[in-house]
């Protein structure tokens, strides 16, 4: 058995199905009609119901579809086809391996040998309805046991249809001729005869009807009579997963986004969560309306990567995430596009430990680190991030470390030393100071006071990247013991050989 | 004034309604992150879970407070904690932690105050510290302010630590507060002041501190005054 989903007025339900959900059902009340064509010969080449109840048909212009009555006026978006296309298909895989892109809004699915997963047909087919409302999309269902019959029943009937095996052609025979989609010229053959609906066209003798329509017409009378057998053509996997949307009127603020960017993020997680992946990889790509750029700052695209430490497929965590760094960007134009693309990745499979204390929930720590950066920032003036996790690196420069992306899945644990050691709190930048030195440091001065050194250790030099004169460096260390009014104070100073200046690097404590 | 009757009564009928009416909410062994400095996990049973920790100590000298903390760090990290530490001065050395036993790959590093923001690097620190105590999970997490004022310290409401202090005894996270005096008063559950003794220096070498620990403060009885702790650091070369 073959079930067949087809979405009536494709470019239609491809352009609502980004809208906002209360706005989506308001639009579906309201006539929408889609143009396409250069901005003198736009013309309509698809349109909703209640488009048509007002008098719309396809091919008129948008003067003569806007003079019919109040009706929404949308450019076609191919991208959008695209994405609704592979939205659909996506749908589609959930019942079945074996799925054929037919055509634009159409997909065929084998469902041979579903029964025992899903059930019987009936309950098979209201799940998919249900399946495709996540989607945001409203389809017609049929089940017949060759693809082109269950083809034929979608396109012709609304909901579900299930054509019971071997009675194939007593269902189609009331179905008009138009539904085969013959040529005009036999067509218009067919409508001289009298042949107007697929009982009569099944009905006629083969052989003439090949002598008079050729094998286009033996072709259209197999349909007719349910005859035809074909395998399907299994489409390959798509793995881009990108949603993007067209402002009608282009926004400004935040919060206009938010809605769609929330909606665009659901049907993202929903396809990634439909082939069990996640994203760790998330782009945003913002089009501004821009007549005119003032200063090189200025662009006509701001493009966003976020890449995530684990795989996410939570629509809210995405968009707390990405909403939360845009707050923090000010754009000089309004927005007529937006795009987001998601890579895929494998979801994480972690196994917690009973007895091991908790640790952070991974999505929602994400979350709290990105309001910490901003509140504190994201990086430093040398480009250090100020959250994450710190590392050692492989130098012998003081003071080098490197800042790693924070997260709390499964870490080694290292062993602590059995003594504690002292340990230095650094001063970044170091201290500009000036040292009584005499052999040895006799006093430092520690802001403004004069500290007497009762013991001193050194001197320590070190030296690296003496080939690059800008990174070069050169240290004499020592380490002292200064004489505060609070008791002894350990530091480490140093004499910067290129600066030729005493600097406190830290203090023991 | 009501009779012995009477009020047995009255109580009988509360009880009924509001089972846990007259009595006493006793405080249970909530657990603790040793220090592991052997002196003053004997004295105070480690670092109390559910509760809001002190470490003082001068800024001037050196007093030991830092080290205290990055053993308590490696401890906690070693018992597959994740720590935060929130760094009001961007003081943290990474590789004294490393050489504490600190597993850095657990430990969540925020600098405060290195970027041009509309709040200053103490209400960063609070703010930060206020996000990560809401967001649960972390087993310790560290608030260094030993670098700030103390005018500006002082000013922070009492309504703050008790605010902290208050959160935090509903999760199973130590919050400990590095400064240069106490200040969460009565918010505390613990309060340690770290004093240096001298330090021992063999031939050009510093070989080892000594340190005294004072308990101010703890949850469970007053603490025993003449009883100071003794502890030794040892330095990283020796």
């Amino acid at each position: 058995m073959f079930a067949c989903l087809y979405l009536p007025d494709f470019p239609v339900q491809a352009t609502l199905r980004c809208e906002p959900e209360q706005r989506r059902e308001l639009l579906i009340r309201s006539g929408i009609v889609i143009l396409e064509g250069s901005a003198s010969n736009n013309r309509v080449i698809s349109l909703n119901d209640p488009a048509r109840q007002l008098g719309i048909e396809l091919g008129m212009t948008k003067l003569q579809a806007q003079s019919c009555g109040s009706v929404l006026v949308r450019q076609r978006n191919l991208q959008s086809e695209e994405a609704a296309q592979g939205a659909l298909l996506d749908c589609a895989r959930m019942f079945s391996p074996r799925v054929e892109s037919t055509a634009p809004g159409m997909v065929i699915l084998d469902v041979n040998g579903t029964e025992k997963l899903f059930g019987p047909l009936q309950r098979l087919a209201s799940r998919i309805l249900q399946q495709s409302r996540e989607f945001g999309f409203c389809m017609n269902v049929a089940i017949a046991a060759d693809p082109d019959s269950a083809s034929c029943a979608a396109r012709s009937w609304e909901g579900v249809t299930i054509i019971p095996q071997g009675r194939e052609a007593q269902f189609l025979a009331r179905l008009p001729v138009e539904v085969l989609s013959p040529g005009p010229e036999i067509l218009d053959t067919l409508e001289a005869w009298g042949i107007r609906n697929l009982g009569a066209l099944a009905e006629l003798p083969s052989v003439p009807l090949v002598e008079r329509l050729g094998q286009d017409g033996l072709r259209l009378q197999k349909l007719a009579r349910a005859e035809t057998s074909r395998t399907l053509v299994p489409a390959e996997l798509n793995d881009e997963f990108l949603e993007n949307f067209e402002f009608e009127d282009p926004v400004e603020s935040l919060d206009s986004l938010s809605f769609i960017l929330n909606r665009l993020l659901q049907q993202l997680c929903t396809r990634l969560l439909v082939r069990a992946l996640a994203t760790n990889e998330l782009r945003v790509r913002l089009d501004f309306e821009v007549h005119q750029l003032q200063t090189e700052a200025e662009k006509e695209v701001y493009e966003r990567v976020w890449k995530l430490p684990l795989p996410v497929s939570d629509a809210k965590v995405l968009l707390r995430l990405t909403c939360l760094e845009l707050e923090g960007c000010s754009f000089f134009a309004p927005i007529k596009r937006l795009t987001v693309q998601a890579t895929p990745v494998k979801p994480r499979a972690l196994q917690g430990g009973l007895f091991a204390p908790a640790t952070p929930q991974a999505e929602q720590l994400e979350i709290t680190l990105a309001r910490i950066r901003g509140v504190v920032g994201r990086e430093d003036e040398n480009r250090m991030p100020c959250v994450g996790s710190p590392r050692t690196v492989d130098s012998h420069r003081p003071g080098s470390f490197a800042v790693h992306a924070f997260s709390s899945e499964y870490a080694l644990v290292g062993m602590c030393t059995e003594r504690p050691a002292v340990a230095l709190r650094k001063f970044r930048p170091a201290l500009e100071t000036k040292v009584d030195f005499r052999e040895k440091p006799q006093s430092v001065m520690l802001g403004k006071r004069s500290l007497t050194v009762l013991a001193a250790s050194g001197p320590w030099s070190t030296s690296g990247q003496w080939w690059n004169h800008s990174a070069a460096w050169a240290h004499e260390e020592w380490d002292v013991a200064l004489k505060t009014s609070d008791g002894a104070g350990l530091y480490r100073i140093y004499f910067d050989r290129m600066r030729t200046q005493w600097f406190i690097a830290g203090m023991f404590d | 004034m009501a009779s012995p009757a009477t009020a047995a009564l009255l109580r009988h009928e509360i009880e009924a309604r509001i089972p846990a009416a007259f009595s006493f909410c006793t405080r249970h062994d909530q657990g603790s992150i040793p220090t592991g400095i052997a002196s003053i996990d004997d004295a105070v049973q480690g670092i109390p879970l559910h509760a809001l920790t002190e470490i003082c100590g001068s800024n001037l000298a050196s007093s030991g407070k830092t080290s205290l903390l990055m053993s308590l760090l490696a401890r906690a990290t070693q018992q597959e904690n994740f720590c935060a530490l929130i760094d009001g001065q961007d003081a943290f050395d990474p590789a004294s932690a490393e050489a504490s036993g600190v597993t850095l790959s657990r430990l969540l590093w925020v600098r405060c105050g290195k970027t041009k923001q509309k709040l200053k690097p103490l209400e960063q620190a609070f703010k930060v510290a206020d996000m990560l105590v809401q967001s649960a999970g972390f087993g310790l997490i560290v608030i260094d302010l030993s670098d700030f004022p103390e005018r500006l310290v002082r000013r922070v409401p009492h309504t703050s630590w008790f605010r902290f202090s208050r959160v935090v005894e509903r999760q199973p996270t130590a919050l400990v507060f590095l400064e240069r005096e106490p200040h969460a008063a009565s918010c505390a559950g613990l309060v340690l002041s770290v004093k240096s003794r001298p330090a021992v220096v063999k031939g050009a070498l510093f070989t080892q501190c000594g340190m005294e620990v004072e308990i101010l403060r703890t949850l469970e009885r007053k603490p025993p005054q003449a009883f100071r702790p003794l502890f030794s650091l040892r330095s990283q070369w020796a």
